[in-house]
This record gives structure tokens, C-alpha cells and sequence, in this order.
């Protein structure tokens, strides 16, 4: 009689919670909302590569089924999403629906007119439900000026791997403690770092190198990272003139360019593939790049003849975790979800942002390599599923929210894609073999120019706001 | 003889040319067209170099000649022209010399002619997209086999970071333009050759004329009015190239290959400055014309 009673008040319990649940669930009301647009298309922007594959092979189907609504890819390099997009906003053509935001470059894009408000959206389809479970990171993301124009779909923040049956070896940290007096561990200086990888290449070299980089493509990311590690500061506020051709510029960029002598030959062409391949095959030691490599590395959720080309991984289990040198990871780009304004179904636009956005749907896309989306929800971190994809899952997740929360934002000025372009071509120039001081000043003279063109007072007052940020210099 | 040919030698003018009316209707709407389509976005330009339309400010207000002030100091401007110009002046010689060289050679009937000229040919109808993203795989320091020929010569390993060290990418996109663009000379120069007049050619070897004296005296004055268009239009390609030099290293590093044509991308439509790019391309258009004009008044092609 008892078990019965127990039975039914389960059954009635669960009925009764089950619609409440439904509500409250951002991905299934985006589904249920967006089934009245059946039959229509829209066309999203995802950063060509990896991060296309998601749309296309999954979510974009998955979509389709879900609610009829057939989702076109538009892939296009990183470094071509914020201009191709303003393109296509003063053309007028409306050939984007779904655009993707890097935050840095958010208040650009709204200057631009090249994103809608969401508020109104995030309110009417329920997003808004589940924003507390926003990392308060990254939540800081979606809004300029008081208002909401996209929804997180990839949390970064630089990590660094290192290989632990190495760094663990009783040789090596003998062999380290005598050379350089410390003990052998995961870098907490960027001079740490140099040392391993120089200790660990002298060791291993042709098989193995010490440690590699990401030399190519979003090199602004790591420079940023540094030069604040060092003390630096962008612009000396009271007259707006760059101070990136300081001592700790200087620091920095050298640090950068001195590291490559100690890593494979041809490391100053590497990208984040190169680096990533090369740390599955177990040809370097050491890398710090983006989170999708603790995926990649561990072989978890690669089921696909699309990403053949990348090595199956030797390392699984044998990577550890660690925050970056210096203890303030760079927030490097993330992305936002956005809507364009010339959308013609920006409804059906928004629920899919919605849907990618949402507790349900989100958690399975960062569980995957491909797509290279990241834990950005409290969820995500804390989440069963996740922390037993594999053995080093937790640590993994636990180093992604420590180091978010501890991170250094991008920089987000007025035309911030200048400041970046610049400083990217500085780094490369050096690496390149030129002088890190011409480099520099090269970049502070750029910097001074694109000042000048904006106005000092207009930029001085959008920088006093990002510099007030806590993760603009942490001190 | 016909009743319009007779029109036209009557008048020096052609048949449909006879009233001047009649010839003004008939060529009214191509006149009209090409004003359209070749003068005004030019006058347009014209208009926005005047103004500061950028991506940030799209209302446009005038701003006098401060586009061009700016332009005339900024380094990074008459850096990208010197480059561009250093390109220009040491791969056309190169092209011409042996695709002319190359036309030379094949002038003659030689075993399986046709099936060479092909191949010699193949480069130059690859886009140069395309051809900018093979010798980037070509040039790579790790599975590229230009620098595995290399080390076969060194006798040990070589990593040219040909892309990447400054000193090298220069080389990387003379070779990528050259390898490209000379077959295109050598098919004009080819075709050339093959009408310069035999019996010309016959006297001069009866008269004992040696070959650099028929050459120099009789192929390259009847080659030169073709030769100077295929030089011309080279020319002009080189001062705007852009496929190449994106793919192998979009400029770097740093600025160190940024040529013109990849400045005016970078500042129009990755910076969006809008009027700013505009006073380049119209400085760039009018020493362009001017530059042309010259030279086709030299070749007396305008005759």
C-alpha cells in the first residue's frame, strides 16, 4: 500500500514538475517557438574550420529536425567575420541571419548598426531564465551600453598543457632541480616556461621539443596575455599616446621571440593546427592555446571522417592542466551569438542563437572537440557528464573556470580589429626576424594614427571603461 | 568595288559614320555606358576622397583635401608603392626575358611542340588564388619540396621559413609571379614570332646577317608593338597584385610585403576607412592613366 502511495506521489510529482520544467528550459522553448517558422531557411556565420563543422554536421541538422528550419552555413576566417559582416550591413543585403560576435569587437559592431538588441527576444522566448548560470566572465560579454546584443555560445580562455608522465619523470626533476634550482612543474612565469621548453628540447629533440606555440593567426592574443603579465599598460590614459613600445612590451615580445629557439624548427609557422597535431602526436612537451585541445588530446567525441587529418591522439591521459604563466590567462576572442538587423526571419534567427545559447543544448556542444566551443555555464563545470567524460575531466574544467575567472578581457576600444590587426602584424614581424623595439614602435606609431582618426577624447573615454573592467589589468 | 566601300573611301569615314547625326545615335548609348560604368565611380571616388566616411561614420561630412594631407605623410603608403614598384621593376624584366626566351625556342618546329606550349601555358590559367595557395605548400618549410630540393644540394637538412622571414618573402612571391605570369608572355610573344615576316628573314640570312643582327634588326622591331602591350599589361598587373602576395603572406611579416593593392584591402574593407582608401585610388588612377597614356603615345598605339 505504502509503495503504491510512493508510486503514485512520484508519478503526480513529476507531472506536475514536468511542464515547469519544459518552461524553464531556454533550448526547449527556442524548439517549441521556433517550429511555427517551419519550412523557412537561415543563414549563419561560423569561423571556417573546426568551428564550422558544428553548425554543419550537427547542430544545423539537428536543428532542421527539430524544428524545420534548415540552417545554411556561411564559413569565413577568423579574421574576416567582424569586417565581412560590416560589409554585408552597409551592402544592406541581409545575407546573414545568425552573426557571430567576438566580444572585443562588440561595441564596434553595434556602432556599426550590424547587430540587434536581443533584450526584448531574451525575455519572450525565455533566455533569460537562465542567465544566472552565465560564468560571470563571460556573461559581462553580451551587453553595450546597457543593452543585450548576443548570447554566449564559447567561453575562452587560454590553458596550458603540459605532458605529466614527463613533467613527473624522476629524471627530469632531478635533472631540472640541478640546472635550474627549481623544482619541475607546470610554469608560473613566462621565464618558467622558457626554461622547460630549452630543458626538456635539449632532452627529447628530434622526437620531441619542449614546448610549442601558436606563432600565426591571433598572435594579439598572446602578446596582450604577456605584456600585462609584465605591468603593461596599453595607453597612458592622460594622453591616449600607445605605451605598448614600453619595457614590458619589450619584455614581452622578446620573451615571444627568444622561446622559438627552444621549439621545433619551423614553430614560427605554426598555427593553432600545427599545434595541436603536434601535442596529439606527442611531439611537444608544452603548448598553451585554447581549451578544445584537453578535448582532443583525451580522443573524446571524435567520430568524424572530416577531422582525419588530425592525428589520433598518443597522449590521452597523460596531459595536465594548468593556468598560464603569470596566473591571468588571456579571455582570448570567445563568441557571441548575435542576429543581423537586416535579417528577414530574425525570429527564427534568435531562437537558433537561443537554442546553441541554451543550459540543454550548449553543454553538449562544448563536450565536443569539434566546433571548438568551451565551457562557458556554471553547468558546464559543474556537470556529471562532463567531469566523467574522462579521468582529467575535472581538473580540466576546474583550470577553465579558475582561469576565467582570473583572466585577462580582450581589449574593446573603438575600432579595436585596427588595434588587434596591428599588434598581430608587430608580433609576426618580430618572429619574423625584425627587431622587437622597431616592432613595437611600429605598432605605437599605428596606434597613434588610428587614436588620431577616432578622436583622443572619444577613445580615451571608451578606454576608461574597459580599463575599468577588473580583468582589463588585474591589479 | 562595293557601294560601301566606295562610301568609305570617299568620306575617310565609315559607311555608318555618313551623317553626323546617324553616327552620334548609333554610338550614344556605348558612350552612355561606359561613362557609366568607367567615369562615374571614378567621380564618385572623386567625391567620397573629400569627405571621412569610415566604418564608424557613414553620414560623410567634407573634409577638404585632409585625406590627402594624411596620405602624402603616411609612411606606410610610399613604403607599400616602393615595394610594389621594387616587384614590378624585378619580375616584368624577368617574365619578359624568358617568356621571349621561351618563344624564342619553340619558334621552331621541335618533337612534341604542341604538347609543351601546353604545359608551358598551364600557369597562367590557374587563378592566382589558387597559385598563391600552392607554392604557400610548395614553400613550406616542412612538407613543401622546394626546400627538400634544397637540402638535397646542402647536403643537409634546410628550414627557409619562406613566408615568414622578411628576407625570404619577398623571394617567395617573385617566384610565385614569375612561374605564373611567363607563360603568359611567352604564349603573346609566341604568337608574335610567328608573324614576323619570312622573306624579311630569308634576305637577311642570304645577306649573311649573323642572329643577334636579324634579331635585334628585323624580330624585335616587327615583335615590339605586341611586346610593348604584353609589357603594358604585365606592368599593370604587377602594380596591382594581390592574389598572390594574400595567400603567401598577406603582407607580412608585418608590413614588410604590403603592397599597394593589399593596403588599400587592409584600410577599405578590413579598417573601412572609406575616404581614405578613396584619395589613394584616385592619386593612384591618375598617375596610372597619365602612365599609360605615355606610353601608349611611345608605342604609337593610339595612331
Amino acid at each position: 500500500m505504502l509503495k503504491r502511495l510512493f508510486i503514485t506521489a512520484a508519478f503526480l510529482g513529476l507531472a506536475a514538475s514536468t511542464p515547469a520544467l519544459a518552461e524553464d528550459d531556454a533550448g526547449a522553448a527556442a524548439i517549441a517557438a521556433a517550429k511555427q517558422y517551419s519550412g523557412s531557411s537561415i543563414t549563419v556565420v561560423a569561423e571556417a574550420g573546426l568551428q564550422s563543422l558544428l553548425d554543419s554536421q550537427y547542430s544545423g541538422p539537428e536543428w532542421e529536425q527539430l524544428t524545420g528550419i534548415k540552417v545554411n552555413v556561411v564559413e569565413l576566417p577568423n579574421e574576416e567575420i567582424y569586417p565581412k559582416t560590416i560589409l554585408e550591413k552597409q551592402a544592406g543585403t541581409g545575407g546573414y541571419d545568425v552573426v557571430l560576435i567576438s566580444p572585443a569587437l562588440l561595441a564596434d559592431m553595434v556602432n556599426n548598426g550590424a547587430v540587434e538588441p536581443l533584450d526584448d527576444y531574451v525575455k519572450k522566448y525565455g533566455a533569460d531564465k537562465e542567465l544566472d548560470d552565465i560564468n560571470p566572465a563571460f556573461r559581462d560579454w553580451m551587453s553595450y551600453n546597457g543593452k543585450t546584443y548576443g548570447l554566449v555560445v564559447d567561453g575562452d580562455v587560454l590553458v596550458t598543457y603540459y605532458r605529466k608522465d614527463l613533467f613527473e619523470d624522476p629524471e627530469n626533476q632531478k635533472g631540472f632541480k640541478e640546472k635550474y634550482g627549481y623544482d619541475l612543474a607546470a610554469p608560473k612565469t613566462y621565464k618558467e616556461f622558457g626554461d622547460i621548453a630549452c630543458f626538456l628540447t635539449e632532452k627529447y629533440q628530434p622526437a620531441m621539443y619542449g614546448a610549442g606555440v601558436i606563432n600565426t593567426g591571433y598572435t594579439h592574443f598572446f602578446f596582450s596575455e604577456r605584456f600585462r603579465a609584465h605591468g603593461g599598460k596599453f595607453f597612458d590614459e592622460a594622453t591616449m599616446k600607445a605605451a605598448v613600445n614600453s619595457e614590458a612590451g619589450l619584455k614581452a615580445l622578446t620573451e615571444m621571440v627568444e622561446q622559438n629557439k627552444c621549439m621545433s624548427p619551423g614553430i614560427e609557422t605554426w598555427g593553432f593546427a600545427e599545434n595541436l597535431s603536434a601535442l596529439n602526436a606527442g611531439e611537444i612537451a608544452m603548448t598553451i592555446s585554447w581549451p578544445p585541445l584537453g578535448r582532443w588530446t583525451q580522443g573524446v567525441n571524435i567520430d568524424d571522417k572530416a577531422l582525419s587529418w588530425v592525428p589520433k591522439t598518443v597522449v590521452a591521459d597523460k596531459i595536465g592542466y594548468a593556468i598560464n604563466p603569470g596566473g591571468h590567462p588571456q579571455l582570448a576572442s570567445g563568441f557571441l551569438s548575435g542576429v543581423s538587423p537586416d535579417s528577414k526571419n530574425k525570429d527564427a534567427a534568435y531562437l537558433y542563437a537561443q537554442w546553441m545559447h541554451s543550459k540543454s543544448q550548449s553543454l553538449k556542444n562544448v563536450m565536443r572537440p569539434v566546433g571548438l566551443r568551451d565551457p562557458f555555464r556554471i553547468s558546464h563545470y559543474e556537470s556529471p557528464e562532463y567531469q566523467n567524460l574522462w579521468g582529467g575531466a575535472k581538473a580540466y574544467l576546474k583550470v577553465l573556470q579558475d582561469g576565467a575567472a582570473a583572466g585577462y578581457a580582450d581589449l574593446s576600444v573603438i575600432d579595436t580589429f585596427k588595434y588587434q590587426d596591428s599588434m598581430s602584424r608587430a608580433v609576426i614581424a618580430a618572429i619574423g626576424g625584425e627587431d622587437p623595439q622597431t616592432a613595437l614602435n611600429t605598432m605605437a606609431a599605428e596606434w597613434d594614427q588610428i587614436t588620431e582618426t577616432v578622436g583622443a577624447d572619444k577613445q580615451r573615454e571608451a578606454y576608461k571603461v574597459w580599463a575599468a573592467k577588473p580583468s582589463a589589468y588585474r591589479e | 568595288m562595293t557601294a560601301v566601300s566606295s562610301t568609305y573611301i570617299k568620306t575617310g569615314r565609315p559607311f555608318w559614320a555618313g551623317r553626323r547625326g546617324t553616327g552620334l545615335a548609333f554610338v550614344a548609348p556605348a558612350v552612355f555606358i561606359m561613362l557609366l560604368v568607367g567615369l562615374f565611380p571614378f567621380l564618385w571616388s572623386v567625391a567620397v576622397s573629400f569627405q571621412d566616411l569610415a566604418g564608424s561614420n557613414q553620414t560623410g561630412n567634407w573634409i577638404g583635401l585632409a585625406n590627402y594631407k594624411k596620405l602624402f605623410a603616411d609612411a606606410r603608403v610610399w613604403a607599400a608603392l616602393g615595394r610594389t614598384l621594387l616587384l614590378l621593376a624585378v619580375a616584368l624584366p624577368l617574365e619578359l626575358i624568358l617568356g621571349l626566351l621561351l618563344a624564342l625556342h619553340f619558334q621552331s618546329d621541335r618533337p612534341l611542340k604542341r604538347l609543351f606550349v601546353a604545359l608551358i601555358v598551364l600557369p597562367a590559367v590557374v587563378s592566382p588564388m589558387v597559385a598563391g595557395s600552392m607554392w604557400r605548400l610548395m614553400l613550406d618549410h616542412k612538407f613543401g619540396p622546394f626546400n627538400q630540393i634544397i637540402a638535397w644540394f646542402a647536403g643537409e637538412a634546410v628550414v627557409l621559413l619562406w613566408v615568414i622571414k622578411a628576407h625570404l618573402a619577398f623571394w617567395a612571391i617573385l617566384i610565385t609571379e614569375v612561374w605564373q605570369w611567363t607563360p603568359f608572355m611567352f604564349i603573346i610573344l609566341l604568337a608574335a614570332l610567328a608573324n614576323v615576316e619570312r622573306e624579311q628573314l630569308e634576305a637577311a640570312e642570304i645577306d649573311g646577317a649573323g642572329r643577334f643582327r636579324v634579331f635585334f634588326r628585323i624580330v624585335l622591331p616587327a615583335i615590339a608593338p605586341v611586346l610593348g602591350i604584353a609589357v603594358l599589361i604585365r606592368a599593370l598587373d604587377l602594380f596591382r597584385i594581390f592574389d598572390a602576395v594574400w595567400q603567401l603572406t598577406r603582407g607580412g611579416p608585418g608590413n614588410k610585403t604590403e603592397t599597394v593593392s593589399i593596403f588599400m584591402y587592409i584600410r577599405g574593407f578590413q579598417s573601412f576607412e572609406t575616404s581614405y582608401t578613396a584619395a589613394l585610388v584616385v592619386i593612384l588612377l591618375i598617375v596610372l592613366s597619365v602612365a599609360v597614356t605615355l606610353a601608349l603615345k611611345r608605342m604609337e598605339i593610339t595612331r
